[in-house]
Protein backbone atom coordinates (compact mmCIF):
# COMPACT_ATOMS: atom_id res chain seq x y z
CA UNK A 1 0.00 0.00 0.00
CA UNK A 2 0.83 3.63 -0.79
CA UNK A 3 2.85 5.83 2.09
CA UNK A 4 0.54 8.50 2.96
CA UNK A 5 3.10 12.07 2.50
CA UNK A 6 2.54 12.02 6.77
CA UNK A 7 4.00 8.45 7.16
CA UNK A 8 7.01 9.71 4.48
CA UNK A 9 7.84 13.03 5.88
CA UNK A 10 8.09 11.33 9.01
CA UNK A 11 10.74 8.78 8.00
CA UNK A 12 12.87 11.40 6.44
CA UNK A 13 12.62 13.72 9.53
CA UNK A 14 13.82 10.17 11.18
CA UNK A 15 16.47 9.97 8.76
CA UNK A 16 15.29 7.97 6.12
CA UNK A 17 16.40 10.13 2.87
CA UNK A 18 15.30 7.96 0.10
CA UNK A 19 11.47 8.18 1.35
CA UNK A 20 12.27 11.61 0.27
CA UNK A 21 12.41 10.19 -3.40
CA UNK A 22 9.01 8.64 -3.06
CA UNK A 23 7.26 12.43 -2.35
CA UNK A 24 9.69 13.76 -5.80
CA UNK A 25 8.52 10.88 -7.39
CA UNK A 26 4.74 12.00 -6.34
CA UNK A 27 4.38 15.62 -6.94
CA UNK A 28 6.90 16.42 -9.41
CA UNK A 29 4.99 16.18 -12.70
CA UNK A 30 2.03 17.68 -11.15
CA UNK A 31 3.47 20.30 -10.21
CA UNK A 32 5.63 20.91 -13.08
CA UNK A 33 2.52 21.87 -15.45
CA UNK A 34 2.16 24.79 -13.26
CA UNK A 35 5.55 25.69 -12.85
CA UNK A 36 5.61 25.26 -17.04
CA UNK A 37 2.75 27.48 -17.59
CA UNK A 38 3.78 30.17 -15.20
CA UNK A 39 7.42 30.61 -16.68
CA UNK A 40 6.41 29.91 -20.53
CA UNK A 41 9.53 27.26 -21.01
CA UNK A 42 11.29 24.21 -19.72
CA UNK A 43 14.37 24.85 -17.87
CA UNK A 44 12.94 27.57 -15.89
CA UNK A 45 10.50 25.48 -14.98
CA UNK A 46 12.89 22.48 -14.09
CA UNK A 47 15.13 25.02 -11.85
CA UNK A 48 12.39 26.23 -10.09
CA UNK A 49 10.89 22.89 -9.43
CA UNK A 50 14.38 21.59 -8.62
CA UNK A 51 14.91 24.61 -6.38
CA UNK A 52 11.76 24.00 -4.62
CA UNK A 53 12.20 20.37 -3.55
CA UNK A 54 15.28 21.33 -2.23
CA UNK A 55 13.94 23.90 -0.08
CA UNK A 56 11.09 21.86 0.84
CA UNK A 57 13.72 19.30 2.36
CA UNK A 58 15.83 21.51 4.18
CA UNK A 59 12.68 23.17 5.76
CA UNK A 60 11.16 19.92 6.13
CA UNK A 61 10.94 19.76 9.79
CA UNK A 62 8.64 23.30 9.75
CA UNK A 63 6.08 21.54 7.87
CA UNK A 64 3.50 21.94 10.53
CA UNK A 65 0.97 19.67 8.62
CA UNK A 66 2.33 16.72 6.89
CA UNK A 67 -0.40 15.45 5.66
CA UNK A 68 -0.90 18.43 3.75
CA UNK A 69 3.00 18.06 2.68
CA UNK A 70 1.96 18.37 -1.12
CA UNK A 71 -0.02 22.14 0.02
CA UNK A 72 3.07 23.49 1.90
CA UNK A 73 5.69 22.20 -0.85
CA UNK A 74 3.19 23.78 -3.71
CA UNK A 75 3.05 27.04 -1.65
CA UNK A 76 7.33 26.91 -1.70
CA UNK A 77 7.20 26.87 -5.72
CA UNK A 78 4.50 29.54 -5.89
CA UNK A 79 7.35 31.69 -4.72
CA UNK A 80 10.23 30.05 -6.68
CA UNK A 81 8.16 30.85 -9.67
CA UNK A 82 7.62 34.41 -8.78
CA UNK A 83 11.06 35.08 -8.01
CA UNK A 84 12.26 33.10 -11.18
CA UNK A 85 12.51 36.02 -12.98
CA UNK A 86 10.80 37.50 -15.92
CA UNK A 87 8.88 35.27 -18.37
CA UNK A 88 10.74 34.18 -21.63
CA UNK A 89 8.28 32.39 -23.87
CA UNK A 90 10.68 30.52 -26.30
CA UNK A 91 9.43 29.90 -30.14
CA UNK A 92 8.83 27.36 -31.67
CA UNK A 93 9.41 25.38 -28.73
CA UNK A 94 7.50 21.97 -27.43
CA UNK A 95 6.62 20.38 -23.99
CA UNK A 96 7.09 16.56 -23.97
CA UNK A 97 3.51 15.97 -23.13
CA UNK A 98 1.78 12.81 -22.25
CA UNK A 99 2.98 10.69 -25.49
CA UNK A 100 -0.46 9.45 -25.28
CA UNK A 101 -2.40 12.22 -25.76
CA UNK A 102 0.19 13.96 -27.98
CA UNK A 103 0.01 10.87 -30.42
CA UNK A 104 -3.62 11.64 -30.52
CA UNK A 105 -3.81 15.07 -31.61
CA UNK A 106 -1.41 14.95 -33.57
CA UNK A 107 -3.32 12.22 -35.82
CA UNK A 108 -6.76 13.95 -35.28
CA UNK A 109 -5.50 17.61 -36.22
CA UNK A 110 -1.89 17.91 -35.76
CA UNK A 111 -1.11 21.70 -36.90
CA UNK A 112 -4.12 23.05 -35.47
CA UNK A 113 -3.77 21.43 -32.10
CA UNK A 114 0.25 22.96 -31.71
CA UNK A 115 -0.95 26.44 -33.39
CA UNK A 116 -3.96 26.20 -30.80
CA UNK A 117 -1.15 25.40 -27.92
CA UNK A 118 0.97 28.20 -28.79
CA UNK A 119 -2.12 30.59 -29.23
CA UNK A 120 -3.02 29.93 -25.30
CA UNK A 121 0.99 29.86 -24.19
CA UNK A 122 1.44 33.06 -25.93
CA UNK A 123 -2.06 34.27 -24.76
CA UNK A 124 -0.64 33.11 -21.24
CA UNK A 125 2.50 35.48 -21.79
CA UNK A 126 0.77 38.36 -22.31
CA UNK A 127 -0.46 38.53 -18.81
CA UNK A 128 0.75 39.84 -15.92
CA UNK A 129 2.55 37.58 -13.78
CA UNK A 130 0.01 38.01 -10.93
CA UNK A 131 -3.24 37.37 -13.35
CA UNK A 132 -1.24 34.35 -14.90
CA UNK A 133 -0.57 32.88 -11.79
CA UNK A 134 -3.97 33.50 -10.19
CA UNK A 135 -5.74 32.11 -13.41
CA UNK A 136 -2.92 29.12 -13.25
CA UNK A 137 -4.51 28.37 -9.35
CA UNK A 138 -8.09 28.89 -9.88
CA UNK A 139 -8.67 27.22 -13.50
CA UNK A 140 -6.07 25.02 -14.19
CA UNK A 141 -5.00 23.74 -10.69
CA UNK A 142 -8.45 24.04 -9.34
CA UNK A 143 -7.86 25.46 -5.78
CA UNK A 144 -10.40 27.29 -4.02
CA UNK A 145 -9.95 30.98 -3.57
CA UNK A 146 -8.83 30.46 0.68
CA UNK A 147 -6.37 28.11 -0.59
CA UNK A 148 -5.45 30.57 -2.59
CA UNK A 149 -5.07 33.18 -0.48
CA UNK A 150 -2.76 30.92 1.72
CA UNK A 151 -0.54 29.62 -0.54
CA UNK A 152 0.18 33.37 -2.18
CA UNK A 153 -0.55 35.81 0.41
CA UNK A 154 -2.77 37.93 -1.45
CA UNK A 155 -6.48 38.81 -0.21
CA UNK A 156 -9.20 36.84 -1.79
CA UNK A 157 -10.63 39.72 -3.01
CA UNK A 158 -7.56 40.78 -5.14
CA UNK A 159 -7.50 37.22 -6.25
CA UNK A 160 -10.82 37.25 -7.53
CA UNK A 161 -10.10 40.46 -9.33
CA UNK A 162 -7.28 39.08 -10.85
CA UNK A 163 -8.94 36.16 -12.05
CA UNK A 164 -11.51 38.38 -13.52
CA UNK A 165 -9.43 40.54 -15.35
CA UNK A 166 -7.03 37.38 -16.63
CA UNK A 167 -10.14 35.92 -18.21
CA UNK A 168 -11.01 39.45 -19.90
CA UNK A 169 -7.44 39.68 -21.16
CA UNK A 170 -7.08 35.88 -22.25
CA UNK A 171 -10.56 36.68 -24.14
CA UNK A 172 -9.54 39.05 -25.20
CA UNK A 173 -6.29 37.89 -26.96
CA UNK A 174 -7.61 34.66 -27.84
CA UNK A 175 -10.00 33.85 -30.90
CA UNK A 176 -13.43 32.53 -29.85
CA UNK A 177 -14.18 29.15 -30.40
CA UNK A 178 -17.88 28.74 -31.75
CA UNK A 179 -19.10 25.67 -30.47
CA UNK A 180 -20.57 23.65 -32.89
CA UNK B 1 -17.64 34.61 -13.88
CA UNK B 2 -17.38 37.01 -17.08
CA UNK B 3 -19.39 36.39 -20.09
CA UNK B 4 -16.80 34.49 -21.94
CA UNK B 5 -17.66 31.67 -24.16
CA UNK B 6 -17.29 29.04 -21.54
CA UNK B 7 -16.71 26.43 -24.47
CA UNK B 8 -13.40 28.53 -25.05
CA UNK B 9 -12.75 28.63 -21.43
CA UNK B 10 -12.80 24.83 -20.94
CA UNK B 11 -11.31 24.40 -24.14
CA UNK B 12 -8.03 26.70 -23.12
CA UNK B 13 -8.60 24.95 -19.15
CA UNK B 14 -8.68 21.60 -20.72
CA UNK B 15 -5.16 22.28 -23.19
CA UNK B 16 -3.40 23.49 -20.25
CA UNK B 17 -4.45 20.89 -17.47
CA UNK B 18 -2.38 18.30 -19.85
CA UNK B 19 -0.09 16.60 -18.23
CA UNK B 20 3.38 18.33 -18.42
CA UNK B 21 7.00 14.88 -17.93
CA UNK B 22 9.81 15.88 -16.70
CA UNK B 23 13.36 14.56 -18.20
CA UNK B 24 13.57 11.17 -16.26
CA UNK B 25 16.68 12.22 -14.58
CA UNK B 26 14.42 14.94 -12.98
CA UNK B 27 14.44 12.85 -9.50
CA UNK B 28 17.96 12.03 -9.72
CA UNK B 29 18.73 15.45 -9.82
CA UNK B 30 16.84 16.59 -6.79
CA UNK B 31 18.28 13.48 -4.75
CA UNK B 32 21.62 14.20 -5.46
CA UNK B 33 20.93 18.15 -4.03
CA UNK B 34 18.93 16.23 -1.03
CA UNK B 35 21.49 13.53 0.05
CA UNK B 36 24.44 16.27 -0.09
CA UNK B 37 22.31 18.10 2.61
CA UNK B 38 21.46 15.01 4.59
CA UNK B 39 25.74 14.30 3.90
CA UNK B 40 26.35 17.57 5.61
CA UNK B 41 23.78 17.74 8.62
CA UNK B 42 24.79 14.11 9.71
CA UNK B 43 28.33 15.59 9.43
CA UNK B 44 26.88 18.79 11.66
CA UNK B 45 24.80 17.35 14.31
CA UNK B 46 28.00 14.81 14.82
CA UNK B 47 29.05 17.88 16.59
CA UNK B 48 26.12 18.70 18.20
CA UNK B 49 25.56 15.17 19.55
CA UNK B 50 29.53 15.68 21.45
CA UNK B 51 28.26 18.74 22.77
CA UNK B 52 25.02 17.33 24.47
CA UNK B 53 26.36 14.08 25.40
CA UNK B 54 28.47 16.30 28.42
CA UNK B 55 25.83 18.54 28.73
CA UNK B 56 23.46 15.94 29.66
CA UNK B 57 26.09 14.67 32.19
CA UNK B 58 25.57 18.02 34.16
CA UNK B 59 21.72 17.30 36.19
CA UNK B 60 20.97 20.94 35.96
CA UNK B 61 21.58 21.09 32.09
CA UNK B 62 19.57 17.60 31.81
CA UNK B 63 16.79 19.44 33.58
CA UNK B 64 16.89 22.64 31.23
CA UNK B 65 17.10 20.91 27.93
CA UNK B 66 14.30 19.09 28.91
CA UNK B 67 12.18 22.00 29.80
CA UNK B 68 13.35 23.64 26.87
CA UNK B 69 11.98 20.41 24.40
CA UNK B 70 8.92 20.44 26.65
CA UNK B 71 8.34 24.61 25.87
CA UNK B 72 9.16 23.39 22.07
CA UNK B 73 6.40 21.00 21.92
CA UNK B 74 3.71 22.67 23.26
CA UNK B 75 4.51 25.82 21.34
CA UNK B 76 4.58 23.46 18.24
CA UNK B 77 1.43 21.88 18.94
CA UNK B 78 -0.90 21.10 16.18
CA UNK B 79 -3.43 23.15 15.51
CA UNK B 80 -7.11 22.25 15.99
CA UNK B 81 -9.01 21.94 12.76
CA UNK B 82 -10.69 24.89 12.84
CA UNK B 83 -14.27 25.61 12.11
CA UNK B 84 -14.34 28.27 9.48
CA UNK B 85 -17.48 30.48 8.04
CA UNK B 86 -17.85 29.63 4.28
CA UNK B 87 -17.04 32.62 2.25
CA UNK B 88 -18.82 34.36 -0.43
CA UNK B 89 -19.72 33.26 -3.78
CA UNK B 90 -17.14 34.37 -6.74
CA UNK B 91 -19.57 36.94 -8.01
CA UNK B 92 -18.37 40.16 -9.17
CA UNK B 93 -20.06 43.59 -10.23
CA UNK B 94 -19.04 46.86 -11.48
CA UNK B 95 -18.59 49.35 -9.47
CA UNK B 96 -17.89 53.21 -10.53
CA UNK B 97 -15.66 54.86 -8.12
CA UNK B 98 -16.23 58.92 -8.40
CA UNK B 99 -14.63 61.72 -6.36
CA UNK B 100 -14.91 65.45 -7.45
CA UNK B 101 -11.32 66.87 -6.89
CA UNK B 102 -10.80 69.81 -9.34
CA UNK B 103 -7.24 70.46 -8.04
CA UNK B 104 -5.86 66.90 -7.86
CA UNK B 105 -3.45 65.68 -9.85
CA UNK B 106 -3.91 61.65 -9.53
CA UNK B 107 -6.57 60.44 -7.35
CA UNK B 108 -6.74 56.21 -7.12
CA UNK B 109 -9.18 53.80 -5.17
CA UNK B 110 -7.37 51.41 -2.80
CA UNK B 111 -9.70 48.97 -0.68
CA UNK B 112 -9.56 44.93 0.74
CA UNK B 113 -10.61 44.36 -2.56
CA UNK B 114 -7.00 45.34 -4.12
CA UNK B 115 -4.85 44.56 -0.92
CA UNK B 116 -5.06 48.26 -0.26
CA UNK B 117 -2.94 49.12 -3.52
CA UNK B 118 0.01 47.36 -1.52
CA UNK B 119 0.93 45.42 -4.63
CA UNK B 120 0.74 47.79 -6.81
CA UNK B 121 -2.31 47.23 -7.08
CA UNK B 122 -4.14 50.92 -6.85
CA UNK B 123 -7.28 51.30 -9.15
CA UNK B 124 -5.76 54.59 -11.23
CA UNK B 125 -8.70 56.98 -11.61
CA UNK B 126 -9.37 59.43 -15.07
CA UNK B 127 -10.86 62.83 -14.41
CA UNK B 128 -13.10 64.95 -16.40
CA UNK B 129 -12.94 68.69 -15.82
CA UNK B 130 -12.13 67.40 -12.12
CA UNK B 131 -15.00 64.45 -11.81
CA UNK B 132 -12.27 61.69 -11.20
CA UNK B 133 -13.53 58.03 -11.58
CA UNK B 134 -12.95 54.69 -12.02
CA UNK B 135 -14.87 51.41 -13.19
CA UNK B 136 -13.71 48.04 -11.94
CA UNK B 137 -15.28 44.51 -11.09
CA UNK B 138 -15.71 44.64 -6.90
CA UNK B 139 -16.71 41.15 -5.59
CA UNK B 140 -19.83 40.88 -3.81
CA UNK B 141 -19.77 41.37 0.11
CA UNK B 142 -19.19 44.49 2.51
CA UNK B 143 -15.51 46.47 1.61
CA UNK B 144 -13.61 49.00 3.04
CA UNK B 145 -11.59 51.40 0.40
CA UNK B 146 -10.70 54.79 0.37
CA UNK B 147 -9.31 57.65 -2.42
CA UNK B 148 -6.01 58.10 -1.98
CA UNK B 149 -5.39 62.12 -3.78
CA UNK B 150 -2.08 62.79 -5.09
CA UNK B 151 -0.15 60.07 -3.46
CA UNK B 152 -0.39 60.77 -0.57
CA UNK B 153 -3.80 61.95 0.97
CA UNK B 154 -6.14 59.52 2.28
CA UNK B 155 -9.66 60.72 1.32
CA UNK B 156 -12.88 58.97 2.19
CA UNK B 157 -15.88 59.23 -0.77
CA UNK B 158 -18.33 61.85 0.48
CA UNK B 159 -21.57 59.27 -1.10
CA UNK B 160 -20.56 56.29 0.41
CA UNK B 161 -21.33 55.14 4.31
CA UNK B 162 -17.91 55.92 6.21
CA UNK B 163 -16.55 52.29 7.49
CA UNK B 164 -16.65 52.43 11.41
CA UNK B 165 -13.51 49.95 11.88
CA UNK B 166 -9.94 51.32 13.05
CA UNK B 167 -9.15 53.28 9.78
CA UNK B 168 -5.19 54.49 11.39
CA UNK B 169 -6.34 58.19 11.69
CA UNK B 170 -7.05 57.85 7.89
CA UNK B 171 -10.55 57.80 7.18
CA UNK B 172 -12.41 54.92 4.78
CA UNK B 173 -15.39 54.30 3.23
CA UNK B 174 -18.09 51.08 3.36
CA UNK B 175 -19.05 49.61 0.46
CA UNK B 176 -21.67 46.86 -0.34
CA UNK B 177 -22.03 44.64 -3.48
CA UNK B 178 -25.12 42.80 -3.39
CA UNK B 179 -24.44 39.71 -5.38
CA UNK B 180 -26.95 40.18 -8.38
CA UNK B 181 -27.02 36.43 -9.32
CA UNK B 182 -29.30 36.07 -6.22
CA UNK C 1 27.88 37.02 36.99
CA UNK C 2 25.96 33.79 35.43
CA UNK C 3 26.31 30.23 35.91
CA UNK C 4 27.71 28.41 33.27
CA UNK C 5 24.21 25.68 33.58
CA UNK C 6 22.57 29.09 33.74
CA UNK C 7 24.39 30.48 30.67
CA UNK C 8 23.38 26.96 28.75
CA UNK C 9 19.81 26.90 29.58
CA UNK C 10 19.36 30.75 28.34
CA UNK C 11 20.96 29.44 24.87
CA UNK C 12 19.11 26.51 24.36
CA UNK C 13 15.69 28.33 25.36
CA UNK C 14 16.19 31.32 22.87
CA UNK C 15 17.04 28.31 20.09
CA UNK C 16 13.95 26.59 20.89
CA UNK C 17 11.95 29.58 21.10
CA UNK C 18 13.85 30.85 17.12
CA UNK C 19 13.02 27.16 16.31
CA UNK C 20 9.72 27.70 17.27
CA UNK C 21 9.03 30.85 15.79
CA UNK C 22 10.64 30.43 12.49
CA UNK C 23 7.95 27.38 12.36
CA UNK C 24 5.47 30.03 12.29
CA UNK C 25 5.52 32.02 9.60
CA UNK C 26 2.22 33.67 7.96
CA UNK C 27 2.68 34.33 4.04
CA UNK C 28 -0.14 36.44 4.76
CA UNK C 29 1.33 38.55 7.34
CA UNK C 30 4.48 39.36 5.31
CA UNK C 31 8.00 40.29 6.64
CA UNK C 32 7.57 44.41 6.73
CA UNK C 33 7.00 44.38 10.39
CA UNK C 34 8.88 43.63 13.27
CA UNK C 35 9.29 40.19 14.14
CA UNK C 36 7.13 41.25 17.85
CA UNK C 37 4.33 42.42 15.77
CA UNK C 38 4.24 39.53 13.27
CA UNK C 39 4.21 37.01 16.06
CA UNK C 40 1.49 38.46 18.22
CA UNK C 41 -0.48 39.06 14.43
CA UNK C 42 -0.18 35.03 13.89
CA UNK C 43 -1.29 34.48 17.36
CA UNK C 44 -4.28 36.35 17.02
CA UNK C 45 -5.21 34.85 13.50
CA UNK C 46 -4.70 31.34 14.99
CA UNK C 47 -7.06 32.22 18.11
CA UNK C 48 -9.89 33.78 15.41
CA UNK C 49 -9.34 30.45 13.46
CA UNK C 50 -9.51 28.48 16.58
CA UNK C 51 -13.18 30.16 17.32
CA UNK C 52 -14.41 30.04 13.92
CA UNK C 53 -14.20 33.45 12.96
CA UNK C 54 -13.55 34.71 9.63
CA UNK C 55 -9.84 35.08 9.47
CA UNK C 56 -9.76 37.48 6.04
CA UNK C 57 -10.97 40.41 7.97
CA UNK C 58 -8.26 40.53 9.94
CA UNK C 59 -5.58 40.21 7.10
CA UNK C 60 -7.56 42.56 5.20
CA UNK C 61 -7.00 45.50 8.10
CA UNK C 62 -3.28 44.16 8.13
CA UNK C 63 -3.06 45.39 4.84
CA UNK C 64 -5.04 49.00 5.55
CA UNK C 65 -2.66 49.15 8.75
CA UNK C 66 0.21 48.53 5.80
CA UNK C 67 -1.13 50.69 3.54
CA UNK C 68 -1.68 53.67 5.25
CA UNK C 69 1.73 53.88 7.38
CA UNK C 70 1.06 52.32 10.87
CA UNK C 71 3.65 50.52 12.57
CA UNK C 72 3.34 47.23 13.48
CA UNK C 73 1.65 47.87 17.40
CA UNK C 74 -0.94 50.03 15.83
CA UNK C 75 -1.67 47.50 13.35
CA UNK C 76 -1.65 44.63 16.59
CA UNK C 77 -4.19 46.83 18.31
CA UNK C 78 -6.73 47.39 15.62
CA UNK C 79 -6.70 43.36 14.48
CA UNK C 80 -7.12 42.49 17.78
CA UNK C 81 -10.18 44.74 18.32
CA UNK C 82 -11.36 43.75 15.19
CA UNK C 83 -11.40 40.28 16.65
CA UNK C 84 -13.14 40.81 19.88
CA UNK C 85 -15.57 42.74 18.05
CA UNK C 86 -15.72 39.96 15.54
CA UNK C 87 -16.18 37.40 18.29
CA UNK C 88 -18.91 39.32 20.05
CA UNK C 89 -20.81 39.81 16.72
CA UNK C 90 -20.68 35.70 15.91
CA UNK C 91 -21.97 35.22 19.57
CA UNK C 92 -24.65 37.70 19.45
CA UNK C 93 -25.43 36.58 15.42
CA UNK C 94 -25.01 32.69 16.16
CA UNK C 95 -23.68 30.49 13.21
CA UNK C 96 -26.23 31.61 11.05
CA UNK C 97 -24.52 34.88 9.92
CA UNK C 98 -22.56 35.07 7.22
CA UNK C 99 -18.79 36.16 6.97
CA UNK C 100 -20.47 39.93 5.58
CA UNK C 101 -23.18 40.01 8.46
CA UNK C 102 -20.07 39.83 10.97
CA UNK C 103 -17.84 42.14 9.27
CA UNK C 104 -20.65 44.34 8.99
CA UNK C 105 -22.10 43.74 12.45
CA UNK C 106 -18.11 44.17 14.19
CA UNK C 107 -17.92 48.08 12.55
CA UNK C 108 -21.20 48.67 14.04
CA UNK C 109 -19.82 47.78 17.47
CA UNK C 110 -16.74 49.99 17.03
CA UNK C 111 -19.10 52.71 15.92
CA UNK C 112 -20.37 51.87 19.62
CA UNK C 113 -23.74 49.74 18.69
CA UNK C 114 -23.79 46.71 21.49
CA UNK C 115 -24.03 43.17 20.28
CA UNK C 116 -26.92 42.91 21.66
CA UNK C 117 -28.94 45.29 19.89
CA UNK C 118 -27.35 43.36 17.09
CA UNK C 119 -28.65 39.99 18.12
CA UNK C 120 -32.14 41.70 18.57
CA UNK C 121 -31.84 42.91 14.50
CA UNK C 122 -31.28 39.45 13.37
CA UNK C 123 -33.90 37.84 16.12
CA UNK C 124 -36.29 40.02 14.29
CA UNK C 125 -35.15 40.10 10.56
CA UNK C 126 -34.43 35.94 10.72
CA UNK C 127 -33.16 34.74 7.55
CA UNK C 128 -35.31 36.59 5.76
CA UNK C 129 -32.69 39.21 4.54
CA UNK C 130 -29.21 39.83 5.11
CA UNK C 131 -28.24 42.39 7.63
CA UNK C 132 -25.21 43.13 5.82
CA UNK C 133 -26.36 46.79 4.56
CA UNK C 134 -28.51 47.08 7.61
CA UNK C 135 -25.48 47.15 9.82
CA UNK C 136 -23.37 49.01 7.64
CA UNK C 137 -25.89 51.65 7.58
CA UNK C 138 -26.25 51.76 11.39
CA UNK C 139 -22.71 51.90 11.77
CA UNK C 140 -22.43 55.24 9.48
CA UNK C 141 -25.03 57.07 10.79
CA UNK C 142 -23.91 56.13 14.55
CA UNK C 143 -20.58 57.62 13.65
CA UNK C 144 -22.30 61.09 12.20
CA UNK C 145 -23.63 61.59 15.96
CA UNK C 146 -26.90 59.82 15.76
CA UNK C 147 -27.38 58.29 19.37
CA UNK C 148 -26.66 54.89 19.20
CA UNK C 149 -30.81 53.93 20.52
CA UNK C 150 -31.96 56.17 17.87
CA UNK C 151 -30.21 54.61 15.25
CA UNK C 152 -30.74 50.77 16.44
CA UNK C 153 -34.83 51.81 16.37
CA UNK C 154 -34.25 53.26 12.93
CA UNK C 155 -32.72 50.45 11.65
CA UNK C 156 -34.96 47.93 13.52
CA UNK C 157 -38.36 49.79 12.19
CA UNK C 158 -36.85 50.25 8.65
CA UNK C 159 -35.77 45.94 8.58
CA UNK C 160 -39.25 45.06 10.82
CA UNK C 161 -41.38 46.88 7.92
CA UNK C 162 -39.18 45.31 5.05
CA UNK C 163 -37.26 48.06 3.72
CA UNK C 164 -35.36 46.78 0.79
CA UNK C 165 -31.39 47.75 0.46
CA UNK C 166 -31.94 50.28 -1.98
CA UNK C 167 -34.14 51.80 0.94
CA UNK C 168 -31.79 51.87 3.39
CA UNK C 169 -29.13 53.65 0.93
CA UNK C 170 -31.10 55.94 0.44
CA UNK C 171 -32.29 56.21 4.20
CA UNK C 172 -28.53 57.15 5.28
CA UNK C 173 -27.86 59.71 2.26
CA UNK C 174 -30.52 61.80 3.32
CA UNK C 175 -29.75 61.46 7.21
CA UNK C 176 -26.25 62.02 6.15
CA UNK C 177 -26.97 65.32 4.14
CA UNK C 178 -29.60 66.23 7.05
CA UNK C 179 -26.87 66.18 9.55
CA UNK C 180 -24.16 68.70 6.75
CA UNK C 181 -27.18 71.19 6.52
CA UNK C 182 -27.17 71.27 10.55
CA UNK C 183 -30.05 68.82 11.65
CA UNK C 184 -29.85 67.32 15.18
CA UNK C 185 -28.83 63.67 13.86
CA UNK C 186 -31.73 61.99 16.31
CA UNK C 187 -33.79 64.00 14.46
CA UNK C 188 -32.58 63.07 11.23
CA UNK C 189 -32.49 59.63 11.80
CA UNK C 190 -36.32 59.26 13.44
CA UNK C 191 -37.48 61.37 10.49
CA UNK C 192 -36.20 59.83 7.82
CA UNK C 193 -36.87 56.64 9.20
CA UNK C 194 -40.26 57.08 9.34
CA UNK C 195 -40.03 58.11 5.86
CA UNK C 196 -38.46 55.39 4.61
CA UNK C 197 -40.75 52.72 5.14
CA UNK C 198 -42.24 50.91 2.50
CA UNK C 199 -45.93 51.62 3.76
CA UNK C 200 -45.26 55.49 3.55
CA UNK C 201 -45.82 57.02 -0.11
CA UNK C 202 -44.10 60.19 -0.25
CA UNK C 203 -47.18 62.56 -0.20
CA UNK C 204 -48.08 61.83 3.35
CA UNK C 205 -44.73 63.28 4.79
CA UNK C 206 -45.99 66.73 4.44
Amino acid sequence: MESTDAALVTRVLHGDVNAYGALVSRYRDRYARYAVHMLGNREDAEEALQDAFTRAYRSLARCEEPERFGAWLFRILVNRCRTSGARRVRRGQTFVHDEGALMKASQEHPAEQTMWREEIERALGELSADQREAFLLKYVEELGYDEMAEITGVGVSALKMRVMRACDRLRTLLREVHSG
Amino acid sequence: MAEWGRTTLELVVEELQQPVRLDATFERRVMVRVRRLFAQRRRHRRGWVGVAARVTHHPAWAAAVAASVVAVVTLGVMRTRPQVLPLAAAVVEPVQFVLVAPTAHSVAVVGDFNDWGLNDSALVATHHQGVWSVTAPVPAGVHRYAFVVNGKEWVADPSAPRSAGDDFGMPSSALVVEDSTK
Amino acid sequence: MISRPIRGFITVALSCAALAQVGAQDPRIGNKLDAPSRAALRALVDSARAQGLPTEPLYEKMDEGQAKGADGPRIVAAVRSLTLEMASAHRALGTVATVDEIKAAASAMHAGVPAVELGKIKKQSGLRRSLTLPFTVLADIVSRGVPVEAGVNAIRSLVGAGAKDADLSKFQRNVSVDIEQGAPPAAAAETRAKGATPAAKPEEQY
